[in-house]
């Protein structure tokens, strides 16, 4: 792997009778779009913020681009771009302007060209004069990824970039966190729509209570903890399950439905599915659920919360 | 040096506050000549000279003073403030502006709106005064201290407040005692002991009399005022930076 963008070591963050990051050690490779997932208050903008300066890490070590926070903290900044995931706008200027005081902030000369590209990409070329206060709260939130990103980071942290966004916009920004990273861009993601991750990410950090669980790469984990759910129903009645594959499976109270959960070390979904036919079982209707990550997510939470548990009985 | 972030910050200050002018620009100076005329003809007109100078023109410097310290204190604090309110302290934040930036481009702005104000009070009360030398030197010399302190200390009150009410507690409990104590409206050398020697231990008695000095070109007294404004100034901004390198009440 080449040099790692971003390090974490043994980060903490303790704030007064919470511990919102419980010794955090990630590296994120250049170009990877990686998505960290957890729940609601799991320490994920917390990490973002540790590794932006936006957060006093209470101890551990932060590199990004090469270089200990501890040692030059404003240096590797010119390279990196956050959408937070609080919307934020200043209403005295209009988007093209905000985009132009970004570009100098990050101690860039001004780039008509840049800004223009950017608003287009974002779809807020028709309202790149009117004042930002007058700009919908989905405008409002991509003129936030537009801000993170005009000044052409290598390491982009999008916290929650899509929450608000419609279905036809998220989709392109899909396209276009896409495009960036094959321009070489990193980008670190948060987000709570599964979906995006899935669609995303080429690996995966689910975090909660400040300590990441899993970092594994998308596909992998998939495989390892995804489930398919295989799902039967029968035109009439059936009896018993044939022997064979099937009986991995569940025949409902009536006998009308059947069920499967097809994951790592079980039958396949197909050997079972075939298993019912060469039973000449009157199959009706079948549907097959595919592995999602939402699934993985919340298996991995439930299983973590039963060790916690059972440690706490300890 | 991120020389073209701080430019960037100095210039969004500015435009800010050329946004709404009649807040920023014009209320002040109704405020200071309004001042200017009830203090100067209706109470002066009793008292010809202070000093050997006619009242009317004694408290000119007095009042530019007065717009240039409550400008150039309201305009950092009072940005600052809204941008931590307003969530866009973050892009300062997450930019390449280390606390020598962010000082440089608040200050500067800051200093900017505070000694137009002060300027456009001189130019009103010159209507009224009429014209007379000037030691221009150190007219600007103090203009610019003046401002300075105060840009400093108005970042500061806008880092330390979470209200919109503790903006305030500076310029009302000090700012307003001192300034009304601080020879603005008379002459602190005709004071009484130990009043006389009490009031150099303000720091706006020095910047009233150096702006005076500077602006009615009258002779430089000791250099005692100057030195003691320096160390402030030079105090004031080593606390802002250090608030600003912690990240003082702007990271959690
Ligand atoms: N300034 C703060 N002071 C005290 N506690 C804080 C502060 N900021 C965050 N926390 C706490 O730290 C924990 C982690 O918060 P964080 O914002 O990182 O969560 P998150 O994973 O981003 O959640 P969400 O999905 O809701 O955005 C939470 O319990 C939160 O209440
Ligand atoms: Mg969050």
């Amino acid at each position: 792997m080449a040099a790692p963008v971003l390090v974490l070591e043994q980060v903490v963050k303790q704030y007064p009778g919470l511990r919102a990051l419980d010794g955090v050690s990630l590296a994120i490779a250049p170009g990877e779009i990686f998505a960290l997932l957890g729940p609601n208050g799991a320490g994920k903008t917390t990490l973002i913020g540790a590794a932006c300066g936006l957060v006093r890490k209470t101890s551990g070590r932060v590199s990004v681009l090469g270089v200990d926070l501890d040692v030059d903290p404003v240096r590797p900044r010119y390279d990196v771009g956050l959408v937070p995931q609080e919307i934020n706008f200043d209403p005295f200027f209009t988007a093209r302007e905000t985009l132009e005081i970004q570009l100098g902030y990050f101690g860039r000369s001004k780039d008509a060209a840049r800004v223009d590209e950017l608003l287009a990409a974002l779809s807020l070329s028709a309202k790149a004069d009117v004042p930002t206060r007058a700009l919908s709260g989905g405008m409002k939130r991509r003129l936030l990824i537009a801000k993170a990103l005009v000044h052409r980071p290598r390491l982009v942290f999008l916290d929650e970039p899509t929450a608000g966004v419609d279905v036809e916009l998220r989709r392109d920004l899909w396209g276009y966190v896409r495009r960036l990273r094959a321009q070489g861009t990193t980008v670190v993601l948060t987000t709570h729509y599964l979906e995006e991750a899935e669609e995303l990410a080429d690996r995966v950090g689910i975090i909660d209570h400040g300590r990441l669980l899993v970092v594994e790469e998308k596909g992998a984990l998939m495989q390892r903890l995804g489930e398919r759910h295989l799902e039967v129903k029968f035109r009439e009645p059936v009896a018993a399950l044939p022997a064979g594959p099937a009986t991995a499976g569940t025949l409902s109270a009536d006998g009308r439905g059947f069920s499967f959960h097809e994951r790592r070390g079980t039958a396949q979904a197909a050997e079972v599915l075939a298993g019912l036919f060469a039973a000449g079982l009157p199959v009706g209707d079948v549907t097959m659920a595919p592995a999602s990550l939402e699934d993985v997510l919340l298996r991995v939470l439930a299983s973590e919360r039963e060790a916690q548990a059972a440690g706490g009985a300890r | 040096m991120n020389v073209v972030g701080v430019r960037t910050l100095f210039r969004k200050e500015i435009r800010r506050f050329f946004r709404v002018p009649g807040q920023t620009i014009l209320q002040p100076l109704v405020t200071t000549t309004l001042y200017f005329v009830v203090f100067g003809y209706t109470l002066g007109g009793r008292q010809a000279e202070v000093d050997g100078v006619p009242y009317l023109q004694f408290i000119v410097p007095g009042l530019v003073f007065l717009g240039l310290a409550n400008n150039a204190f309201l305009n950092s604090s009072s940005s600052l403030f809204i941008m931590k309110i307003q969530g866009t302290m973050v892009d300062l934040l997450v930019a390449p502006m280390g606390p020598l930036e962010l000082l440089l481009g608040f200050t500067a702005g800051a200093m900017a709106r505070g000694i137009l104000v002060g300027l456009l009070t001189w130019a009103v009360a010159l209507a009224f005064t009429g014209l007379h030398a000037v030691d221009v030197a150190r007219t600007v010399l103090f203009l610019m201290l003046s401002s300075y302190v105060f840009s400093v200390l108005g970042l500061l009150a806008g880092l330390w407040a979470e209200k919109f009410e503790q903006v305030n507690v500076f310029p009302t409990f000090l700012m307003l005692p001192l300034t009304f104590l601080g020879g603005v409206f008379y002459s602190v050398a005709s004071l009484p002991e130990p009043l006389r020697t009490v009031s150099l231990f303000n720091p706006i008695v020095h910047m009233v009399d150096g702006l005076r000095g500077g602006m009615l070109d009258r002779p430089a007294g000791s250099p005692t005022g100057l030195v003691l404004l320096l160390a402030l100034a030079a105090g004031s901004t080593a606390w802002a930076w250090r608030l600003l390198k912690v990240g003082y009440k702007l990271k959690s």
